[in-house]
């Protein structure tokens, strides 16, 4: 938990329906999980989108409360229709979002997290990004950031506690 | 320190379910891959070298994926994550070496699609022990974590 909560960043990009979405206005009120991620990373982003889902499901007042917003770094090679095919493996309601590069670098700096790197040539690049789940509460205040290696105990924990927070 | 717990503990669990597979002073447990939601998908497991040579894994097959990469995920002071390939992963004697997420991984490129429980069975190459087969078990991603696996 953060003792001095800094403010829900603004940006906007586009959803895997092609929406407009502005971060602050659509999450206004909500639980908010907002991670940076791609699709061809194997390793942590599954396990930190899947470990929430499993709250979710042991824990729908939790989920009801909650918007999670996974945002793809990788613009390249994740279309919207992938995207919402990889987050529908975790949660249905997971919203994906995409956009320009230059929109995901404002977005990526917006939240404080460094904008994502592509590393490597031809289709098998990695992307090294930030690793880490930033809460914010209702209150449109960032509570919480959680590094990857985090205990499925302590989502369960930690996500009633934040969903109490009141906006 | 939290490493070595974690080592414990899988060490542990390798013990209270048996090895799976062992050959030339190897064993090997608690193989496991998560379901992939997207193009590739980690295996991970643990290793016990109690031969009397350093072993060191160069390589993995298995039908299921396009081609078979060893990958580390190292943390930044800053907390980014960096994935990047590695020739192998040392399996020194008398040590119990995890893959694990966030760490070591055989990533399976251009995996198909797996659904929790099934298994897949996977080769992986030794320069010593040569090649040993292997089975995994699909795993919801969750589970992959040695923390909440077994439990």
């Amino acid at each position: 938990m953060i003792e001095e909560p800094t403010p829900k960043p603004s940006f906007t990009l586009t959803d895997t329906d092609g929406r407009t979405y502005d971060f602050a206005a659509e999450t206004e009120g909500k639980l908010t999980l907002l991670y940076f991620g791609y699709l061809n990373c194997p390793d942590i982003c599954p396990v930190h989108l899947a470990q929430i889902a499993e709250v979710f499901e042991r824990e729908p007042d939790v989920a009801r409360e909650t918007e999670v917003v996974f945002v793809s770094v990788d613009p390249d090679r994740d279309s919207p229709e992938a995207i919402r095919e990889f987050l529908d493996n975790f949660d249905g309601d997971f919203v994906g979002l995409t956009g320009t590069r230059d929109e995901l670098d404002a977005a990526q700096t917006a939240a404080g997290v460094p904008p994502a790197v592509l590393e490597g040539e031809g289709d098998d690049y990695t992307v090294e990004h930030a690793g880490w789940v930033i809460a914010y509460g209702a209150d449109a205040l960032n509570h919480a950031i959680y590094p990857f290696g985090v205990r499925q105990s302590e989502w369960v924990n930690d996500l009633q506690i934040l969903a109490e927070i009141e906006g | 320190m939290r490493r070595t717990v974690l080592g414990l503990a899988l060490l542990s669990v390798a013990l209270l379910v048996g090895c799976q597979e062992s050959g030339r002073g190897l064993l090997v447990s608690d193989v496991r891959v998560g379901a992939p939601a997207g193009p590739n998908a980690a295996l991970y497991f643990t290793v016990t070298n109690r031969g009397d040579e350093p072993d060191r894994l160069v390589g993995a097959t298995t039908d299921v994926a396009e081609r078979v990469e060893i990958h580390e995920t190292t943390m930044d002071d800053d907390g980014t994550m960096r994935m990047q390939a590695v020739a192998g992963v040392d399996a020194p004697i008398n040590q119990t070496v995890a893959l694990e997420p966030g760490g070591l991984h055989v990533m399976l490129v251009g995996v198909e699609r797996l659904d929790e429980g099934e298994s897949v069975d996977v080769t992986l190459q030794w320069e010593v022990a040569g090649d040993l087969d292997v089975v995994a078990e699909v795993v919801a991603p969750a589970e992959t974590m040695a923390d909440d696996h077994g439990q």
